[in-house]
């Protein structure tokens, strides 16, 4: 039975080494469930886009009963494509759960929905944190921001362009181009810090029924609703959760776009262009740190000790890269900070950088024992979080560390040499004064 | 009137003393000697101690402890090699003096470790 | 033998095979004294015990691997984290010192014994050397019979055995010798006013500081007694040499035990000292001027000497008073002033009043730790008073002080071991002296030499009578300390005999002796028993005696020896005060709070944790590192001091540093109860649903066996704590941190919504559960 964690410890990480291998974290093997097939050749600039970036795609139709996300106990796939916004129960063995697993090991996870999203997909959604509108047949619809087109519809084709600021999620290069978005919309809860919403719906928008009247006031009104979030789990796997699967679809990766009250006519949409980024981001091509090479030692020492005593001088360094999606590049940023703590911080210090990836600082250890942590809490929007704490305690002083010979002490060990010598004068004049 | 009273019983009473004192044997004298310097010793000590703070505190206390542990084993000596006290008649002095080497070598060992 | 009591032999002769009887007597006492604490052992097996003992085990240990200066630096970084603790300078090093000399000396004489061996058999060693102390210091006292009576008395009383098994390694094991031969050198030297012995006993004094806090009772005792002396007017040379020299000696080396320090010199417990050692000196010297000067002149010098000093020492006193007044607690540490107030610890320091060792004794208690000896204590009084000497003056201030120190913790029972055995020792010594000699002068007709009771102080016979009176209805020995007692009496019994005033008669004698040694027999039986039965277990393995034989319980070794097999090193692990010594030296994990109790925030904090709800317990342990939560539980097998039993105490002291902590919220209409009853507050508490967790599973009704009566909440589940681990018989239960969700759910809640939150449930214990 005691082995039993052990084996799956072992399991764990294998799969997690799968996934993630620490050194080539990027997904390579995607597994992309449809509802029907079309959709492959109606979304194939999608697809094509992240072929050429080296990624194995794989198609099954949602409903196939042979997909597998495992076998004996390994996982197939480094991530998962869930086009297929009306499936009611996956083939296979496979459930919410089992995708659920499979971005609790490590998986990343691209969903799209669409209105009439069936209750499967908006169960993995609420999971991840992210809650699309409950009424079935809601849409979003914006009568001020709505992307022109030639017929005048009902406005649920959106065109957002109020994107997270974000140069890690959606890359260096600026979306001029409002995306067009077409589907449900959902809100995410503003304590929940692991989702992030990438594009939010304008301040007009509401969530309803295109089709029938509104009788009551829309549950989802205005900039609360999110369009596209993304969520980073606890274990860094990313998962992207669109309210509209058209998004990724050609016809509006083509489609140039107007956005209503607006005169400028963008010749091609910003849809082909904040997808793949990110999904870049999603998959692990940006935003991906490491930090090793954790060192510290005294000033003046090379060796790391197992234990400092109060009032060392010590340094401190690590190297933290960033994954560019093909190779570790050195990470930049001067917010990176490590603590000293015991229950709360006692030295807080940002660390300087060689600007080649490596961060040190150097301080001295406060004037208190106790099993210390550097603790290194480096958590920036978009990229994964790192926590570091190492543990090293604090002893003080030892016996003969204390200062000795006290220059104020002198006249007392004077007394007590002078006692000595008494003593030894004493002992000779009172022997011999027969 | 009863102030002189007093100062006459005060003269009278330091002359008896001196006459009594002058009649004890050399070596507690010697003793006396030995223990009034040890004691001032300790008093020089508590003074300075007095002026500029009890910082080593272990220091000081070696110092005092020292000098009144020098002065008390003296005393002690003293007690033991006193002819005049009945209680020791058959102490021999040389174990007197045997002991009292023991606990002085005793007290400095443990000054010795203390003071530092 | 008690032939060897009539037979007329020279002195010499009759001395020298007195004295080799007598070493002969002794070795068989220190032979029993060591083996009626091996019970254990027997029983058992040769473990440490308790908890305590595990520690010290473990300092030990590192003590023998290190080597003493390490030790003396040791910062242990395994205990109490994140603080830590320093251990060099917060334990009394004794005992550990101890253990280590005597394992290194056996090592070096190519005797391989472990580290564990030797420390389970020092404390049983230890107790034979304290019976042969006992001897000694009796014998100042009263004569070498009183003395073997008294050491063959402390060799085998229950209270000492209690703290001294094999296995109990514990302070106190040494510091009872270190007492009473501190005690012995002290008498030693006041009745031969030598200064070697006053060194020597400034050394056993430094032994004794380095073994126990309790030597604080000696370095007031001393002073007391000191004081005593010289206002009932029995001051002498020789008091001034036993004392002053301890004093300045013994205040010097307690200084240099890390864990004294300057508290030797700062706190108010060792003020007493210094101020009899000032009294002592001016007393000394007005005896000296006194016996210079003619009595007029003395007279003279007092009335100018006292006008003078009366005002100074006024003055002196009036600024130490200020001086005392101005520190909060008066400059006694809490544990002294719940010795001198036994309120003051209930009142004031919930953490002190929750060990039990430390809630006054009851009557019974008196019984079952002294026995038969409690009776025969005030006869010895009685017999100290004839006559009164320094040193029989000593032993009943002793007895006196121990006895109300008793009265205040059960703990403090173990000091008065010795005074009461040192008491009764002398009145039966006494009893049978009368007893004896009644016999012997009425079966050998009118002749004048008989053998007196001649002791170190010669006895007045005139006054043996009165205690005879009393004797037979209560006096009590053992049958073989009788025999000793005739062997005894004889040979020392010098030539200058006086001759009987009074005397029994025959018949009387004889039946007294035989009740008295029946009321021996008594004591031993008594003795065994308590030895064999009571005070054996080692509180790590229980039994217990069924219809269908005996159980073993074995559940703490289990629960630790999984938790290092299973556990990071690095793991931290929460439980209750009590097994933190356990865990760090048993299962060698690091541990937040253990059984030196020196920080009360961080044991409140525990305390809070184990009384919040499951969610507010979670993030106080996570912000403490911690990894696994251990909690026993009695309530499977009724083992009735398991962490429910003490919850509230958890409350209390939890309550003491967060105020949101209210005891009452625990209570129904004050009562404490976890049945159906019992307050949400309650049944919401980490420690109800960790200990009662899955309970329900093991007999369809979930019955405390402990408390008796059925839980109040059966079915419930775990949101932030796993089960990893339970015991055979559920005695200690662990519980893992969940690590925080690796999602953040959404709220929309469905009318479906309870599939998803099963599936969602199964997802995280599959992936976090390592014990699918």
């Amino acid at each position: 039975m005691s082995r039993a964690p052990v084996i799956l410890s072992f399991l764990l990480l294998a799969v997690l080494g799968n996934a993630f291998s620490p050194e080539n974290p990027t997904d390579r093997k995607i597994l992309v469930l449809l509802d029907d097939l079309s959709i492959k050749s109606s979304h194939s600039l999608y697809f094509q886009s992240l072929q050429t970036r080296g990624f194995d795609l794989d198609f099954k139709l949602a409903d196939d009963p042979k997909i597998a996300l495992q076998r004996y106990g390994q996982y197939l796939y480094d991530a998962l494509i869930l086009f297929s916004p009306t499936i009611d129960s996956l083939g296979g063995s496979l459930n919410a759960a089992a995708i659920l697993d499979f971005v609790d090991s490590g998986h990343d996870l691209i969903l799209a929905a669409d209105a009439s999203a069936s209750d499967l997909i908006r169960e993995i959604a609420t999971e991840c944190g992210v809650d699309f509108d409950e009424d079935q047949s809601a849409m979003v619809i914006d009568h001020t921001s709505f992307a022109v087109s030639d017929t005048e519809g009902d406005h649920t084709l959106i065109a957002g362009d109020d994107f997270i600021q974000s140069d890690v999620i959606l890359g260096k290069e600026k979306i001029e181009a409002p995306v067009l978005f077409k589907g449900i919309g959902h809100s995410v809860n503003p304590a929940n810090s692991l989702v992030l919403k990438v594009l939010s719906a304008s301040p007009s928008a509401y969530s309803a029924n295109p089709k029938s009247k509104l009788s009551t006031p829309p549950t989802l009104t205005g900039s609360a609703i999110s369009l596209v979030s993304v969520v980073q789990a606890r274990n860094n796997a990313r998962v992207l959760i669109s309210g509209s699967l058209s998004m990724f679809s050609n016809r509006f990766f083509r489609s140039g776009v107007q956005k209503a009250g607006s005169t400028i006519n963008h010749e091609k949409s910003g849809n082909e262009q904040f997808v793949t980024e990110i999904s870049k981001w999603v998959f692990h091509e940006r935003g991906h740190l490491k930090a090793v090479n954790v060192r510290h030692h005294k000033v003046g020492e090379a060796d790391e000790p197992s234990i400092y005593r109060i009032n060392d001088d010590l340094e401190y360094s690590l190297e933290i890269y960033e994954w560019s999606g093909t190779s570790w590049e050195p990470y930049v940023a001067d917010d990176v900070q490590v603590q000293f703590y015991m229950m709360s911080p006692y030295v807080l210090k940002t660390m300087s950088t060689d600007q080649k990836g490596v961060y040190y600082t150097s301080f001295k250890v406060p004037d208190v024992y106790g099993v210390f942590q550097f603790k290194v809490e480096y958590e920036k929007l978009g990229v994964t979080s790192l926590s570091l704490a190492k543990q090293i305690p604090v002893r003080p002083f030892r016996h003969n560390e204390y200062e000795r010979f006290i220059t104020a002490a002198f006249p007392y060990y004077g007394a007590s040499f002078s006692m000595m010598g008494g003593f030894f004068l004493f002992s000779l004049v009172y022997l011999y004064h027969k | 009137m009863a102030k002189s009273s007093a100062i006459k019983d005060a003269e009278a009473l330091l002359r008896s003393l001196r006459s009594a004192y002058t009649a004890t044997p050399t070596n507690l004298k010697i003793i006396d000697v030995y223990i009034l310097f040890s004691l001032f010793t300790g008093v020089i000590q508590v003074v300075y101690m007095a002026i500029v703070g009890s910082f080593p505190f272990n220091s000081f206390l070696s110092g005092v402890l020292s000098c009144i542990g020098t002065a008390v084993l003296a005393v002690c000596l003293r007690i033991q090699v006193n002819k005049e006290n009945k209680e020791f008649k058959d102490l021999p002095p040389e174990r007197a003096y045997a002991d009292f080497i023991l606990s002085n070598l005793v007290l400095h060992l443990v000054i010795m470790n203390f003071l530092g | 033998m008690a032939a060897s009591s009539d037979t007329v032999t020279p002195s010499s002769l009759r001395l020298a095979f007195g004295n080799v009887f007598s070493l002969f007597i002794l070795i068989l006492i220190g032979v029993l004294a060591f083996s009626i604490r091996i019970f254990s052992v027997i029983k058992y097996e040769s473990v440490i015990h308790e908890f305590d003992p595990y520690f010290n085990y473990r300092v030990t240990q590192f003590l023998t691997k290190n080597g003493i200066y390490d030790f003396w630096n040791w910062f242990d970084d395994r205990t109490w984290y994140p603080l830590g603790r320093v251990i060099g300078g917060t334990v009394y090093p004794g005992l550990t010192l101890t253990a280590g000399t005597l394992w290194w000396i056996l090592n070096s004489l190519n005797i391989p014994l472990s580290v564990e061996t030797v420390c389970v058999f020092t404390a049983p060693t230890f107790s034979a050397f304290a019976a042969w102390a006992t001897y000694l210091l009796t014998k100042e006292v009263k004569g070498a019979g009183a003395g073997l009576t008294a050491a063959a008395l402390l060799a085998m009383v229950p209270s000492y055995i209690s703290r001294s098994v094999a296995g109990s390694y514990d302070n106190e094991a040494v510091a009872i010798f270190a007492l009473v031969f501190t005690f012995y050198l002290y008498i030693k030297t006041l009745n031969t006013g030598s200064l070697f012995y006053a060194t020597l006993n400034a050394l056993s004094y430094f032994y004794m500081v380095c073994s126990w806090g309790g030597y604080t009772f000696i370095i007031n005792l001393i002073p007391m007694h000191a004081l005593l002396c010289i206002v009932t007017g029995r001051y002498s040379s020789r008091l001034y040499i036993a004392y002053a020299p301890l004093v300045i000696l013994g205040t010097l080396l307690a200084a240099l035990v890390p864990v004294v320090g300057f508290n030797a010199v700062m706190t108010s417990e060792h003020f007493a000292s210094f101020l009899v050692f000032l009294i002592l000196n001016v007393v000394g010297l007005v005896y000296y001027i006194k016996g210079m000067l003619t009595p007029k002149m003395f007279k003279v010098a007092v009335t100018l000497v006292v006008s003078a000093g009366l005002i100074v020492c006024c003055a002196m006193v009036a600024v130490l008073v200020a001086l005392v007044a101005s520190s909060p607690t008066k400059g006694w540490s809490g544990r002294s002033l719940s010795l001198l107030d036994p309120t003051y610890a209930s009142k004031y320091i919930p953490i002190i009043a929750s060990v039990s060792e430390h809630q006054p004794p009851t009557w019974p208690s008196y019984f079952m730790d002294i026995n038969v000896l409690a009776f025969l204590v005030p006869a010895g009084i009685i017999a100290c008073f004839l006559p009164l000497t320094d040193a029989s003056s000593f032993v009943i201030l002793y007895l006196v002080t121990s006895v109300y120190f008793s009265g205040v913790m059960v703990r403090l029972m173990l000091v008065l071991a010795p005074a009461a055995c040192i008491m009764s020792g002398i009145a039966l010594s006494s009893a049978f002296g009368v007893f004896t000699r009644s016999i012997k002068f009425a079966s050998i007709g009118k002749q004048a030499d008989a053998g007196d009771n001649s002791d170190g102080v010669t006895q007045n016979d005139v006054v043996k009578p009165d205690r005879n009176e009393e004797h037979p209805k209560e006096k009590a020995s053992r049958k073989k300390k009788k025999e000793k007692e005739n062997v005894e009496k004889a040979p020392i019994a010098t030539k200058k005999s006086e001759k009987r005033l009074l005397m029994l008669p025959m018949e009387a004698s004889v039946v007294a002796i035989l009740l008295l040694m029946l009321l021996g027999a008594f004591y031993v039986v008594h003795c065994v028993w308590a030895a064999a039965e009571a005070y054996s277990a080692p509180s790590i393995v229980l039994t217990s005696q069924s219809h269908d034989g005996l159980h073993v319980f074995d559940d703490f070794r289990e629960a630790y020896a999984w938790l290092s097999h299973n556990t990071d090193v690095d793991d931290k692990v929460a439980s209750w005060w009590d097994y933190g010594y356990q865990t760090t030296a048993m299962a060698n994990r690091t541990v937040i709070v253990d059984n030196n109790t020196w920080n009360n925030t961080h044991i409140a904090t525990v305390g809070t944790a184990m009384s919040s709800p499951e969610k507010a317990a979670w993030e106080i342990f996570n912000s403490l590192d911690v990894k696994y939560v251990l909690v026993v539980f009695g309530g499977l097998v009724g083992y009735p001091s398991d962490d429910i039993n003490k919850f509230l105490w958890m409350v209390r002291i939890g309550g003491g540093v967060f105020p949101h902590i209210k005891e009452p919220d625990y209570l129904r209409d004050g009562q404490y109860r976890i049945d159906s009853m019992a307050t949400p507050t309650m049944l919401n508490s980490l420690m109800y649903k960790l200990s009662y967790y899955r309970f329900v599973e093991t007999d369809g009704k979930g019955y405390d066996r402990v408390r008796r009566t059925e839980i109040g909440k059966k079915h419930f589940k775990l949101t932030h704590f796993e089960e990893v681990f339970t015991t055979h018989h559920w005695m200690v239960r662990l519980y893992k941190l969940k690590p925080p969700k690796n999602r953040i759910r959404g709220k929309t809640k469905k009318s479906k919504s309870k599939s998803t939150s099963t599936s969602s449930k199964r997802s995280a214990t599959q992936k976090k559960n390592p014990w699918q």
